[in-house]
């Protein structure tokens, strides 16, 4: 199967797109300075959209629109508005508009995955921002599920918290030892279950790839 | 808290914010119209008169982070306390319908900013006086942020971003005695009535899943479960969101 992967340069993308061994078209990261409340990067976002969109359709692509590195828990009262832009606006806007282009390169008949960073609901706190971008993203799946059915495309989630965890978690202990999982093997398996022959009636679902920890 | 609550209500100048604002009223409490439209604004906040609570108006931009604390100044200066805030204002883009791949960027940062920023900046600049009260705050958010929506895919994600907020708050406001959760109701506005004018289907699509066979309405079957989430009824309830919808939606 070719996948084509739409992922921002974040380390862990790079694993992904190794282990998926996928062809990557890169998400925009660097935008032009301004307000931030103003989305300076808007229009950007924009071009970025429609020039992705104009390329061959695949039977698979996957969105990894994950941010170069988390910034670390903080209680949502100690994040400033630019900090809250950067860690909230601007990652849900970049999936909005990576989703967008992914149903477009997405043939009829085939499946995209979205691959969302989201913390366990016993440990969001300090992860607000992050945890409204991934139900956001959740959202926005179950939005494509249904637009793109008609066509027999599926679309998809799978969630992880492998780069949201901060020291010890809230008991109880999560079920699986392998916890939080990994890029390369929980997250990459359950997207190749969703990409393939195996999930043909799936679609518009959230796949947790957390070691049982939801 | 007293039964003299003061509670905040945003976008409380027309729908589903107007009903909250009576129902609040009713029980005596004193309710802030935080929203754009002052004359609409007053005109409700006299209706909260006449239910008998006291209802006042305050001017409330609430994607604007200088708007929002000036309001919250405004509101304890004059209240002297800060028992609610109920976030329900939305985008006016929120019944325009269109394709997530096609909708202008600039439209999703109406929703932003309305619905997402405005959930964070009302609830840091309310923190200090809800947590003074052990107070509430409550998020209006809708069955589109659990089911998706395919020609309303902006509205859905920042109504389901709210959820995620709601979530994480709770965690974190727990401990500070105040409690965080969200409402998604389903009644009849003129939002609501616009979005069926542009899309004609959308009446029996919405009526077709609909267990009590009816819309709600705002001030009798919202209101009342907004104020319960504001008092003391539920102070063992956080983190949650309640389904006024009639049975809509399957998922929760």
């Amino acid at each position: 199967m070719s996948v084509l992967l739409l992922g921002t340069e974040a380390p862990e993308v790079a694993v992904l797109v190794e282990a998926l061994d996928a062809d990557v078209l890169p998400l925009p990261t660097q935008f032009a300075e301004g307000g931030a409340t103003d989305w300076p990067w808007a229009d950007e976002l924009e071009r970025w959209r429609a020039a992705a969109s104009d390329g061959p359709v695949v039977d698979a692509v996957v969105v990894a629109a994950w941010v170069r590195s988390p910034a670390g828990p903080v209680p949502l009262d100690g994040v400033g508005l630019d900090a809250w832009v950067a860690r909230g606006e601007l990652p849900l806007a970049r999936w909005f508009a990576a989703l967008g282009a992914a149903v477009r390169r997405c043939a009829d008949g085939g499946a995209v995955v979205a691959v969302v960073e989201r913390p366990a609901p016993l440990d969001c706190a300090g992860w607000a921002p992050e945890t409204g971008v991934a139900d956001a993203v959740e959202a926005m799946v179950r939005s494509l599920a249904r637009s793109e059915g008609g066509r027999g495309v599926r679309v998809n989630a799978v969630t992880t918290p492998v780069r949201l965890v901060d020291g010890p978690v809230v008991d109880p202990q999560p079920p699986l030892s392998s916890f939080p999982g990994t890029v390369e093997v929980e997250v990459a398996g359950a997207i190749r279950m969703l990409l393939g022959d195996d999930a043909a009636g799936v679609t518009g679902t959230v796949l947790d790839a957390g070691c049982g920890r939801s | 808290m007293t039964d003299a609550r003061v509670v905040v209500v945003t976008g409380a100048s027309g729908g589903v914010g107007r009903g909250i604002a009576l129902a609040c009223g009713e029980a005596g409490w004193t309710v802030w119209i935080a929203a754009r439209r002052a004359d609409a604004g007053r005109a409700v906040a006299a209706e909260v008169d006449a239910r008998g609570g006291a209802g006042r108006f305050v001017p409330c931009e609430v994607g604007d982070a200088d708007s929002v604390a000036g309001a919250m100044a405004d509101v304890v200066g004059v209240s002297g306390r800060l028992d609610g805030v109920v976030h329900n204002a939305t985008s006016g883009l929120s019944p325009v319908p269109g394709h997530l791949a096609d909708l202008p960027i600039a439209d999703l940062r109406d929703h932003v900013a309305v619905s997402v920023r405005g959930t964070y900046l009302l609830a840091t600049q309310a923190l200090p006086h809800l947590e003074a009260t052990t107070g509430a705050l409550v998020v209006l958010t809708s069955e589109a942020g659990f089911e998706g929506k395919a020609k309303l895919p902006a509205y859905a994600a920042v109504k389901a971003a709210q959820r995620g907020l709601v979530r994480a708050l709770a965690r974190e406001w727990g401990p500070r005695g105040v409690r965080v959760n969200a409402l998604a109701p389903l009644a009849s506005t003129p939002a609501m009535v616009t979005a069926m004018e542009r899309d004609p289907s959308m009446a029996g699509r919405v009526m077709g899943h609909l267990p009590l066979g009816r819309l709600g309405d705002a001030e009798t079957d919202i209101g009342p479960v907004t104020r319960f989430l504001l008092g003391d009824d539920s102070r063992y309830v956080t983190g949650v969101t309640i389904m006024a919808d009639g049975g809509s939606c399957p998922i929760s």
